[in-house]
């Protein structure tokens, strides 16, 4: 067992090293990051506490991937592939449980600990092998692949939007479509194979063009139920509901951006931080979306064979 | 038509492609042969201008990946994307889209399941039928029969003939002699990234057996079976 995290941690350093950072360096700078950015969402929103547990459980639910769970199991055998899986939850978990303690949330804190606990057991089948229908079929792999892997997410963000009609909170009702560009974001975090670059016959610019574009229209579907409702509950703040809706879009452009200008490569801590300095002060987007816009272009002409 | 000039490609110090010259004409179905590690893939990869090289590859049509089908020996699918929908993407990515799938679905695919439910010969089936609706002038196939049934097969050598009647360049690489023996106008042999020989139809047979003799050597002896 004790070998298996040490293959990790090798594994991660690896990772490190290959974007020549130093793992030393990089991982004093993540838990840095870690808790400004805790700070400051438990600052700026009174959803932080879901936030928290919303990001940790899905951190944890992708290690309870079908294919991984069977590979840990075939070769450890049950029992330690459950102390395995227990450990690499509570890993993920400990230093949420820390900020939530920090913020005197022991309830949430507790909950969160005793649910990385059971998602150990868990095993993402392809429960979900029958064909979801998206209305995205038509369009790029991304909405598609994402919605169907995402799907229980929009019923709650809906429900988000009813509640805050009924208890009078536009800032739930603004939490409830940012928690769905949250997730849409999410549909970009990882390279895709190069094969589907490579297929494409337009220039490395309409392919940006035409990602940036389907993924607005998309998103723009997914959000505008509740940015309609919210626009006519809350009338007179309709501004706010734009400005968050913008953020969201240009956030939205930025992680796509950030994709391609390292593709095929991961993202690493560098696009890491650049996103979360735009996260922390906006209008530094303003200057970060032209910059990864440059990197993407470059990076794909050479694959684009443009 | 294809024609390389002096190709080589190295990662790092490894010299993986050694100074390849060839050409493929329009109308023609070529093999490429050779053992695991021999180039091939990587020679594949640099037509398909997914490696970068040292040397020249020309076409007649320009620019050649944009009308290149290329079928990668393990084919590539996303966890939650159906087979009409894989269909749909690699053909809207060269600016098909007025497409007829299900009258085209000539290994009557489940097209509405998810693709990453398919058994491998299901998966190369449905990555073939999405380079041929892709009406593309060159073709790449790398391991096309590779866990394919026999029925399929005979359906695939099929399309792969009608191919090279519409004109189109076919580069071919398979591990079965035998249908590559049925089917190519040429054969080259690569050894270590080395273009050890090209050879026309009628000398298939001999390659076969240089082949054999080359690969088998004294292996079997050494078992000292009894």
């Amino acid at each position: 067992m004790k070998d298996y995290f040490i293959l990790q941690l090798t594994m991660a350093n690896r990772k490190m090293k290959e974007a020549r950072m130093n793992p030393a360096v990089c991982y004093f700078l993540m838990l840095v990051l870690f808790i400004l950015f805790g700070e400051y969402i438990f600052q700026k929103t009174a959803f932080a506490k879901y936030l928290v547990i919303f990001t940790c459980m899905s951190l944890q639910i992708q290690l309870s991937e079908k294919n991984r769970t069977e590979f840990l199991l075939s070769t450890f055998g049950d029992k330690t592939k459950n102390k395995l899986r227990i450990i690499e939850n509570l890993i993920i978990c400990i230093p949420f449980c820390i900020i939530l303690i920090y913020k005197n949330q022991f309830l949430e804190a507790s909950i969160l600990l005793l649910v990385s606990i059971v998602f150990a057991f868990l095993k993402l089948q392809d429960v979900l092998n029958i064909t979801l229908s998206t209305p995205f079929s038509k369009n790029l792999f991304e909405f598609s692949v994402g919605f169907r892997k995402t799907f229980f997410i929009f019923p709650i963000a809906y429900t988000l939007t009813i509640i805050a009609i009924k208890v009078d909170n536009l800032n739930l009702g603004i939490f409830s479509f940012l928690l769905i560009f949250l997730t849409t974001m999410g549909f970009y975090s990882k390279p895709e194979n190069e094969y589907y670059v490579w297929i494409y016959k337009s220039n490395a610019m309409q392919f940006l063009k035409n990602k940036l574009l389907s993924a607005s229209k998309n998103v723009t579907l997914l959000v505008s139920p509740i940015i309609i409702t919210l626009l006519l509950y809350f009338t007179s703040e309709f501004q706010l509901v734009l400005i968050f809706f913008i953020a969201g879009m240009l956030f939205q452009w930025t992680i796509i951006l950030a994709k391609y200008s390292v593709y095929p490569q991961e993202m690493n801590l560098i696009e890491g931080i650049i996103i979360a300095l735009s996260f922390y002060f906006p209008p530094l987007l303003l200057a970060i979306i032209p910059f990864f816009y440059k990197k993407s272009i470059k990076k794909l002409k050479v694959i684009l064979n443009d | 038509m294809i024609k390389i000039n002096g190709l080589t490609k190295s990662f790092g110090k490894n010299e993986i492609l050694k100074n390849i010259n060839m050409q493929f004409s329009r109308g023609a179905i070529y093999g490429i042969v050779g053992e695991n590690g021999a180039g091939k893939t990587t020679l594949f990869r640099c037509i398909a201008g997914l490696e970068s090289y040292n040397g020249e590859i020309v076409s007649d049509l320009i620019p050649l990946k944009n009308n290149l089908g290329l079928l990668l020996t393990e084919p590539f699918f996303f966890s939650k994307i159906t087979g009409k929908e894989y269909i749909r993407l690699l053909c809207n990515a060269r600016g098909k889209s007025e497409l007829e799938i299900e009258n085209k679905n000539i290994f009557d695919l489940p097209l509405n399941q998810y693709a990453s439910t398919y058994s491998t010969g299901m998966k190369k089936k449905l990555a073939i039928t999405a380079i041929l609706l892709q009406e593309n002038e060159y073709f790449i196939l790398d391991e096309p029969f590779n866990g394919v049934d026999i029925h399929s097969n005979i359906i695939l050598s099929e399309i792969i003939l009608k191919l090279k009647e519409l004109k189109k360049v076919v580069l071919i690489s398979s591990h079965v002699f035998s249908t590559l023996n049925d089917i190519c106008d040429e054969i080259h042999l690569l050894r270590k990234g080395e273009p050890i020989k090209s050879v026309l139809k009628t000398e298939f047979k001999s390659l076969e057996h240089e082949m054999k003799a080359v690969t088998i050597g004294n292996r079997i002896e050494k078992l000292n079976f009894r």
